[in-house]
């Protein structure tokens, strides 16, 4: 178990800086997701922690020694990639303790660790099976095997799960979260799918371009998005952003004027007439007809109801407001039909204000 | 310890330098610097005994007023055209019977290969024999079978005939891999594309024209240039089979090595072949690779 | 388009098949034939030999001593006058054994093999490393050696044989017959290792790079994953182009009859293959065994190495 630590990273590549001033404290036994659109420095913020690639300027620490010219054998990491990289030509036990017997480990220690190991990912049976052999689940866990016997410092992940199909998926997170519970080590792990980024991580890093956009935990994100990329790019559906103007009492939404709450009127910028983004997750509207009486929401009326998604316990509602159009998710017991018009209500507290230009949250 | 202070990619790019060095050595010193000697060579009248004198153009002068340079060259020409020609329409018919399902299908295909891996030592005098003048099946089959011609040839004899025996030879020896580069893209083009040709009303034909010859293009048109790259270069399959044939390579060995020796005049054909040859694969680089 | 094939369609096809396996296989029948039969039987179209002569095999394996019958009964007469040394004896037979009479195939077959085998692996040794250092590794240049390395791939021998002659004379090795196998060995390395190069490089590029990462984080230097990773990954390629050089220099012809002309128990089989068919004492039945004796060991090798060396070829490595 170790701790993990960059400080000022940057990362060119020839002329095109991919990582700028990247800043990150990874505590001991924690797991961190790194999640971002493609092309967003994700990947390769994990490649510079293994060792893969040069760090341009910085440093990274582990353990709190400077790795920056170690080579990735000498770093004591342990990774699991994307399409498995097994050893084509050794069966699943040689894959598993491979880098154990780099390690020149001792028999006994060996036998216990694959005993373990297998054990833990059910692939005692296959053990003398050759990759090409087996199915893409079970190749995965060969994977994860061949990084769980070695007791390194850290494991990375860099994106294991996106060549499997949904259902294979969520066992194997789940399976992951087990062995994360197991052997405690500190990992960190890349997807572009916020859903794992959610599911898995103890603190999740939002990068774009390059720049990590916001680091917190799972419901931090969710819930206080410092910026609309955050804001759209966690859950799903993603928030509605709106164009509302700003007043002091009051957002003014397609000629609707909405009350502040408290919250947002403390923080909302001293202006008359501002032009802003407005933002509201679809999970926190409600029919307006189910209400029970007491509860303080503002209401949304005269939604215009496009098109209604079902998807069983849920429905998703596509909706025009004036020119805008938004999204919300009802539960079934909703009878709003498309054609119809619509009472939406939201708690104004779970709303967000952003900047047009900057596109910060205003309201934290 | 000094590499301590290299980054892994620095001590990864230094790997990649020591790596390659034995190869770049051997490259530089057999193969670039020969070239760059023969050009030298060519400005020389070169003695057997390794002496030599500088001439400055003179061998490129007598090479210019050399009615059998030009013959050589010409007969370059046409061998490389048979050749060419004949190599790619041959493959290509062949990969479209191929392309057919039929049983034993795998096994024609692997059979077919078998000219092309052949040596060329083990087959060159089979050819001979088969267009020797008295007990050649070709003669016999002319002659008395068909009656095509009044009397036995000797084919191979004869530097006319003698050069199309050798682009027949050639046509045979290497359609086969130009075959196997076609037959592997035919199979890749996808089924989808024939049957919405033949939805749109286009018949076997016409597929083959507006589905199967655009896909095709790019592989004929590398196996093109390259054919003539490589029978720019061909000397065995030339000299072992009809020594009368004299193009430019086997023009360059006699010079060089047989009858009045003369080695400088033999570096200067080599020098305006390897222009030719430079050329061509300029010609390759930029419009098939497209570097 | 999966209709059924009418008769007729049926029938061309079939006969364009058998037209195109005759084209290709008639000149190894021919071969085949010739070997095995009698010279009376040589102007004979049918193919089938009317009586099997295993002769031409067995002088050619050394089974048979050829030359005892060609001397002359007066010569045989005096070789046994109890007078003759045996030194003196020799002499006189030897005249009767001009080196175009002997033809001791097994010899040629490995002074031919042993120089292909060592040029392959020399080549393929070089070409292990060098190819693995410009795919897998990233260093300034690397794409101008890769492309040079194509560049090269595509200069024929032919160009330098002026120069390499010249170059060998220069430094001596012309002048004796080990120097002459010596320079010819360095010419087959050079003829082989840029179509070595350049198919290794071609085939690594296709390993994932995540297996060698993985290996590297496993606890493997990259010189280590060489050899631990790399190679064990790509035998049947290595086999396919170690298979490809020894046929390239197995057919040499050009340099050969350079440097190996003036010493005949040093020639290799295109080179006595040659000089039999010129001596005219040329007897088809024996060169055509030769060519078959040639051509067995490539088939055999063709067949085992099939596979991988279609697959090989069809990406892009070729040379000839």
């Amino acid at each position: 178990m170790a701790s993990v630590r960059f400080k000022n990273v940057d990362k060119w590549f020839g002329k095109t800086q991919v990582l700028h001033d990247i800043n990150l404290d990874i505590k001991e036994s924690e797991f961190v997701v790194l999640v971002g659109p493609s092309g967003c420095g994700k990947s390769t913020t994990l490649r510079l922690l293994a060792g893969l690639e040069d760090i341009s300027a910085g440093d990274i620490y582990i353990n709190d020694k400077i790795v920056n010219l170690l080579e990735p054998q000498h770093r004591n990491i342990a990774m699991v990639f994307q399409n498995y990289a097994l050893y084509p030509h050794k069966n699943v036990q040689e894959n598993i303790i491979f880098g154990l017997k780099r390690a020149k480990a001792s028999r006994d220690l060996i036998e216990s660790r694959l005993d373990k190991a297998s054990k833990m990912l059910q692939l005692q049976e296959f053990l003398q099976r050759k990759p090409a052999q087996l199915s893409g689940g079970q190749r995965q866990r060969v994977a994860m095997g061949r990084a769980i016997v070695r007791d390194a410092d850290v494991f990375l992940f860099d994106e294991p799960l996106s060549n499997l199909d949904a259902k294979l998926r969520n066992q194997m997170r789940y399976e992951i979260r087990r062995i994360h519970r197991e052997y405690q080590t500190t990992s960190v792990y890349v997807t572009h799918d916020q859903v794992e980024a959610m599911t898995l991580g103890d603190r999740v890093v939002v990068m774009k371009d390059g720049y990590i956009e916001q680091v917190g935990t799972p419901m931090e994100l969710y819930l206080q998005p410092k910026n609309i990329f955050v804001a759209t790019f966690i859950g799903a559906p993603s928030m509605n952003i709106l164009d509302a103007t700003l007043y002091p009492e009051y957002i003014e939404l397609e000629g609707q004027k909405l009350p502040l709450a408290t919250n947002l009127v403390k923080t909302s910028v001293p202006s008359d007439g501002q032009k802003v983004k407005f933002g509201i997750r679809p999970d926190f509207f409600q029919d307006e007809q189910l209400i029970s009486a007491g509860e303080a929401l503002t209401t949304l009326p005269n939604v215009h109801i496009d098109i209604i998604e079902p998807l069983g316990y849920d429905r998703e509602l596509n909706l025009k407001l004036g020119h805008q159009t938004l999204k919300a998710r009802l539960d079934l017991r909703s009878t709003a039909r498309e054609g119809d018009t619509i009472n939406l209500c939201f708690d104004m507290r779970r709303a967000h204000i952003f900047d047009i230009e900057t596109e910060k949250n205003l309201t934290i | 310890m000094v590499s301590m202070e290299l980054t892994p990619e620095q001590r990864e790019s230094r790997l990649g330098w020591q790596l390659i060095a034995p190869c770049l050595g051997v490259i530089g010193l057999l193969i670039i610097y020969p070239i760059l000697y023969n050009i030298y060579l060519s400005f020389f009248d070169v003695k057997l005994t390794g002496d030599k004198i500088f001439i400055g153009l003179a061998n490129y002068e007598r090479l210019l007023k050399d009615a059998a340079f030009y013959g050589s060259v010409l007969t370059t020409i046409i061998y490389l055209i048979g050749t060419v020609v004949g190599t790619t329409l041959v493959a290509l018919l062949v990969a479209l019977l191929m392309n057919i399902e039929f049983p034993l299908r795998s096994l024609v295909r692997t059979l077919i290969l078998l000219p092309y891996f052949a040596p060329v030592i083990s087959v060159v005098f089979g050819w001979q024999f088969i267009f020797d003048p008295v007990n050649g099946i070709y003669n016999h089959v002319m002659v008395e079978v068909l009656g095509l011609a009044a009397e036995r040839h000797n084919l191979i004899g004869q530097p006319k005939t003698a050069l199309f025996v050798v682009i027949v030879f050639d046509i045979w020896k290497h359609f086969p891999i130009s075959y196997l580069l076609i037959v592997s893209k035919l199979q890749s083009i996808n089924k989808d594309q024939y049957e919405a040709a033949a939805i749109d009303g286009y018949g076997p034909f016409g597929r083959f024209i507006h589905v199967t010859l655009p896909e095709l293009y790019f592989v004929l048109g590398t196996l093109v240039i390259l054919r003539l790259i490589w029978n720019l270069n061909k000397f065995e399959d030339v000299y072992l089979l009809a020594p009368n044939v004299q193009t430019l390579p086997i023009f360059t060995y006699y010079t060089a090595f047989t009858g009045i020796i003369d080695q400088g005049f033999a570096a200067s054909i080599s020098v305006v072949q390897f222009a030719l040859l430079a050329f061509l694969i300029y010609f390759y680089v930029k419009k098939v690779l497209k570097w | 388009m999966n209709r059924k094939r009418s008769l007729l369609q049926n029938m061309l096809l079939t006969l364009a098949i058998v037209a195109v396996l005759f084209f290709c296989l008639f000149p190894f029948v021919q071969i085949l034939s010739t070997s095995l039969k009698h010279q009376f039987d040589w102007g004979n179209p049918s193919l089938i030999p009317v009586k099997i002569n295993l002769n031409a095999y067995k002088e050619l394996l050394g089974f048979v001593q050829a030359t005892e019958e060609q001397i002359p009964a007066t010569v045989k007469k005096l070789l046994e006058n109890p007078l003759i040394t045996p030194e003196q004896r020799e002499k006189i037979l030897a005249k009767y054994r001009s080196t175009s009479d002997v033809f001791p195939f097994p010899r040629f077959f490995l002074n031919t093999f042993l120089l292909s085998a060592s040029a392959a692996s020399v080549s393929l040794a070089l070409a292990v490393l060098g190819a693995y250092a410009f795919s897998r590794l990233r260093f300034g240049g690397r794409t101008i050696i890769q492309r040079s390395i194509l560049f090269v791939y595509m200069v024929g021998g032919v160009l330098l044989m002026v120069p390499l002659y010249q170059m060998s004379v220069k430094v001596g090795l012309a002048r004796t017959v080990w120097g002459s196998l010596l320079s010819l060995l360095l010419i087959y390395i050079i003829q082989t290792l840029p179509v070595s190069l350049y198919m290794l490089g071609n085939y690594f590029r296709t390993i994932p790079y995540s297996i060698e990462e993985a290996a590297t984080t496993d606890g493997c230097s990259r010189l280590q994953s060489i050899f631990v990773i790399i190679i064990p990954l790509s035998v049947p390629m290595l086999v396919t182009v170690f298979v490809y050089c020894f046929i390239i220099a197995w057919n040499e012809f050009l340099f050969a009859s350079v440097f190996l002309k003036q010493y005949h128990m040093f020639h290799t089989l295109p080179l006595a293959l040659q000089s039999l068919f010129v001596s005219k004492n040329a007897i088809w039945d024996r060169i055509m065994a030769a060519s078959m004796l040639t051509l067995i060991p490539v088939i055999v090798c063709f067949m085992f190495a099939m596979r991988n060396l279609s697959g090989g070829l069809a990406e892009g490595g070729v040379k000839e």
